[in-house]
């Protein structure tokens, strides 16, 4: 709640959160009021299909070569966005911290294995791999979400040790250890609350990362063929030449894509300022 | 030495790692060598004649054996398809991949370094505040969106640059004639600048911050009341500022390389990037794996560079 | 004519709280040749004093008015192309040495060699040999020039950047508690090399420490500092007479080298807000003989012997304040009224 007044105090914080927060409403009520269904083919009155419309009164941003309703497209769009950005900023934001947690505060092997693991993670380019593993199986949204998880968590667990480190040499957790203090006690009630506001910023950066990846991967070819994503409708402008012919094809899934990642990059910027104050401009 | 001597030993083993998990990811894809060559009317003993020929009836350790030593040696055998070796192929495609990103790193490093530089400098300035805000934006937007953007302006509706490719047809023959070429240059201005636009911003939002730091140290005071001319104490202070940025270089270098393969093909740039998607759409696993492995290789050996340039350039590491 | 007089200085720091005045009014002077102390607690203003002498005031504080005028010429309106002329070629700092005064990502020599080659053409060949010589003279190890700052100790350091003062030889130093962060043992070897740079070698200075011994034991003048305003400024009789109730309070605390037995005492309170200095006399809320005059005016600096002057309500009881001050109890924290 602190963080949150803060993050209120940066313009660019406020903005940020008031366009997430128009989106999340989107992604709840967008396919109630949508009016029609992502993979809907919108007829004329004489019963042809209404293909490569301009913006009308039917169909409020066009259609697109195959007669669908960009409109509609692009709140299914905000749903998908808004799930694959949750899910994978809270998949990657447990992992993470798990895994910082335990090396920094273990240390020893256990520390040495998890890091060599995290090398591992580092060397491996997130999109050339997700495609390799994404041909193996069929595409589907909860695969896409399992690959950005394990492509962001090692950043998180990354930082997350740095700090477990910097705090086990702390004065406090000496004391709570002469006090009697067991590991796991320690880990849970002294060092915990002290890395969440850490992993918090990172789930921040972990729903930016989400939604950008799973654009980048849709718009690549590699989507969930039965979500109608923000990549999807780029990959089906980009295939159908739309940035020739159709310019209200292609504008509004990459400005919903851009704002959205925008908005939280600032709302994570806010609060990393609340964090380390160094940052601040002014 | 030693520090480094076990770097190198852990990169091998990082190799090593993401080697076996190449192995059973290509082990696991639809369809392998004997089957999509063979047709269903081939007898048996032609089917068993392929399996044998690609190694297939070895049992899995031996391919597994086979598989590390290819790959560690660069041994990537042939294309499927194409009627040229994976090595081949790939020196081509790298190449052409460098063409895009070295003069956009350069550009990048370069400019994000002065105007970080100046704008930690001048902290509070308006100059400051503009450079960080447009920077904030920039690193954050999506950039093949913004490739999509620029196409759409430029190539499509004012039609002043060329829509994609990295040379038009019946351009220059040869690497280094197109490198030469006033048609290359036309075509890499698009890329380019998606490039640069999102690459700068790492240099100016990282030299600013350090710079602000450097700027805080007695040292400054004491250069000033040496009498330097302000140009000589921002020298001293950028110099200082400079020492995360090298490792910074080596981590932007990898993360823009992930990126590549988007821009590749939304400017139809024959690089790596590109090669990996067409290859894996044709289900060429030869050159596809080869592709994934150079360009993991590329980013652990930059992320070395980094720590062993850092060592260099920091003499308190030293 | 002095070498550096400063006038009447006020400067000013931009705080959260409002503009906190950090020196209020100063005036002291530094004749060629001599050592004048600036002694005082730490907040009292004495580093800024140091500070504007060299024109490296932190972005937040400026001259807001006053002099400070080296062979005449004021300092304070100088353009940087001018200023740049005086600094180090004229006036020189040994910053404190807790300070990281060094460039680490430079060698030492380079560091001093930069100092010459901002101000004159010198061949290479002759500032190596220059910086041979002032190594040999803060008694470094010549093998050591090539050195980074981080490979020196601290007090190797300190002698490095006392050589680097030197290196231009000029006829003024500022030296800014150069002993502060070092063990003992080097805190009196540094000094030592203070001492010979003043008196083997002819240089004025000006010696910023909050060590009354260090003043008494090198200082022709001294001139004690308080919330900004100097107290008392005199020669020798300034630690051998006091007279303001500050100076003396500052005698006790510190180890006397003749009397061996004396008990230290410190002064109880803290240094006034500087943002809103009280009225009256600026230590009259730490002072063990303050009356009700001393909370309304003050006190005008007034001379009581030729060169010393004292800013003090009662300087005609000083002879009582002394015996007094000797005494523990008199600097009992007084139940606040």
């Amino acid at each position: 709640m602190q963080g949150l007044r803060v993050i209120l105090r940066y313009p660019s914080g406020t903005a940020g959160l008031i366009v997430v927060g128009v989106f999340a409403v989107l992604a709840v009520v967008g396919p109630l009021i949508a009016p029609h269904g992502p993979f809907e083919v919108v007829y004329r009155a004489d019963h042809s299909v209404l293909r490569l419309a301009q913006p009308t009164g039917q169909a409020w941003f066009g259609t697109t070569n195959q007669g669908m309703d960009v409109f509609s497209q692009l709140l299914w769009g905000t749903r998908v966005a808004l799930i694959v950005g949750l899910l994978s900023a809270i998949g990657s934001v447990i992992l993470g911290t798990v895994v910082g947690l335990v090396a920094g505060y273990f240390g020893g092997w256990i520390d040495e294995v998890l890091m060599r693991l995290t090398d591992v993670a580092f060397g491996i380019p997130f999109l050339p791999f997700a495609m390799v593993v994404i041909s193996i199986t069929r595409p589907s949204l909860g695969l896409v979400i399992l690959l950005v998880v394990f492509f962001l968590w090692r950043t998180t667990a990354r930082v997350i040790r740095a700090q477990v480190l910097s705090l086990r040499a702390r004065p406090f957790i000496w004391a709570a250890r002469a006090a009697g203090a067991g590991d796991l006690r320690i880990l849970v009630r002294h060092i915990t609350p002290n890395v969440l506001p850490l992993s918090f910023l990172y789930a921040a950066i972990g729903v930016q990362a989400g939604v950008m990846l799973e654009a980048a991967l849709s718009f690549l070819g590699y989507g969930d063929p039965n979500a109608m994503s923000w990549g999807t409708m780029l990959n089906a402008a980009f295939q159908a030449g739309a940035m020739r012919t159709a310019w209200w094809w292609v504008l509004p899934p990459g400005i919903a894509l851009s704002l959205f990642v925008i908005a939280i990059f600032m709302i994570a910027r806010a609060y990393e300022e609340l964090l380390n104050p160094r940052l601040r401009v002014i | 030495m030693a520090a480094v001597l076990r770097r190198v030993l852990l990169l091998a083993l990082t190799v090593w790692c993401i080697l076996s998990i190449m192995f059973v990811l290509f082990k696991l894809l639809p369809g392998d060598p004997a089957t999509i060559f063979v047709d269903n009317n081939m007898p048996m003993e032609m089917i068993e004649h392929q399996r044998q020929l690609w190694g297939l009836n070895d049992p899995w350790w031996v391919q597994y054996l086979r598989y590390i030593v290819n790959m560690a040696l660069f041994r990537f055998g042939d294309s499927f398809f194409q009627n040229q070796t994976v090595a081949d192929i790939l020196a081509e495609k790298v190449a052409n991949t460098c063409a895009m990103i070295v003069p956009a790193l350069l550009v990048s490093v370069v400019f994000g370094t002065i105007l970080g530089a100046l704008a930690g400098w001048k902290r509070g300035s308006r100059f400051e505040q503009a450079t960080v805000t447009t920077s904030l934006l920039l690193h954050s937007a999506p950039s093949f969106f913004m490739g999509i953007l620029v196409l759409m302006v430029f190539s499509y509706q004012l039609r002043w640059l060329p829509p994609g490719g990295m040379v038009s047809l019946g351009g220059p023959e040869g690497f280094w004639a197109m490198i030469a070429s006033r048609d290359y240059l036309k075509h890499l201005i698009l890329p380019g600048l998606v490039l640069v636009s999102r690459e700068i911003t790492g240099p100016i939002l990282l030299v600013r911050s350090s710079m602000l730091e450097v700027k805080g140290s007695d040292f400054i005071d004491i250069l000033r009341a040496k009498g330097l001319t302000e140009r000589r104490i921002l020298v001293h202070a950028t110099r200082n500022a400079l020492l995360p940025l090298v490792t910074y270089i080596a981590v932007m270098t990898g993360l823009l390389l992930q990126g590549q393969v988007l821009l590749e093909i939304i400017f139809a740039w024959p690089g790596i990037g590109r090669e990996l998607v067409t290859a894996l759409g044709d289900l060429d696993y030869p050159v596809a794996q080869a592709a994934l492995y150079v360009m993991a290789l590329v980013i652990l050996l930059l992320n070395l560079l980094a720590d062993v340039l850092y060592g260099l350039i920091d003499p308190r590491s030293r | 004519m002095a070498l550096l007089e400063i006038e009447d200085l006020q400067v000013r720091y931009r705080t959260g709280a409002g503009e906190a005045r950090a020196v209020d009014g100063v005036s002291c002077a530094i004749e060629t040749g001599m050592c004048l102390g600036l002694v005082g607690e730490s907040g009292c203003g004495k580093s800024t004093v140091a500070k504007a002498v060299l024109g490296i005031l932190p972005p937040a504080g400026r001259v807001a008015g006053g002099a400070i005028r080296y062979e005449g010429r004021d300092l304070v309106g100088m353009t940087p192309r001018e200023l740049r002329r005086i600094r180090w070629q004229h006036i020189a700092l040994v910053p404190q040495s807790a300070m990281n005064g060094l460039d680490p990502v430079y060698t030492v020599e380079r560091q001093l060699a930069e100092a010459i080659t901002a101000h004159r053409s010198m061949p290479a060949a002759q500032r190596r040999h220059r910086i041979a010589e002032l190594f040999a003279l803060v008694g470094l190890e010549a093998g050591r020039v090539r050195d980074y700052p981080h490979q020196f100790s601290g007090g190797m350091r300190q002698r490095a950047m006392i050589a680097m003062a030197m290196v231009l030889d000029p006829p003024l130093i500022v030296a800014d508690e150069p002993t502060t962060g070092l063990d003992v043992l080097m805190q009196d070897q540094i000094l030592q090399q203070i001492r010979l740079l003043h008196e083997r070698l002819g240089k004025a200075m000006l010696l910023i420490t909050h060590d009354m011994a260090v003043v008494a034991e090198n200082c022709d003048r001294i001139a004690v500092m308080y919330a900004g305003r100097i107290m008392e400024y005199g020669g020798e009789a300034v630690f051998r007479t006091p007279y303001h109730p500050y100076t003396l309070g500052l005698c006790n605390a510190f180890p006397d080298m003749a009397d061996r037995g004396r008990a230290l005492i410190s002064i109880p309170g803290t240094p006034p807000d500087l943002v809103s200095p009280p009225d009256g006399c600026r230590f009259h809320a730490r002072c063990p003989f303050a009356t009700a005059l001393c909370a309304t005016m003050e006190p005008p600096l007034v001379e009581v012997a030729a060169g010393h002057v004292v800013a003090c309500h009662y300087i005609e009881q000083a002879d009582g304040f002394r015996a007094r001050a000797a005494d523990p109890a008199t600097w009992q924290e007084r139940v606040p009224s």
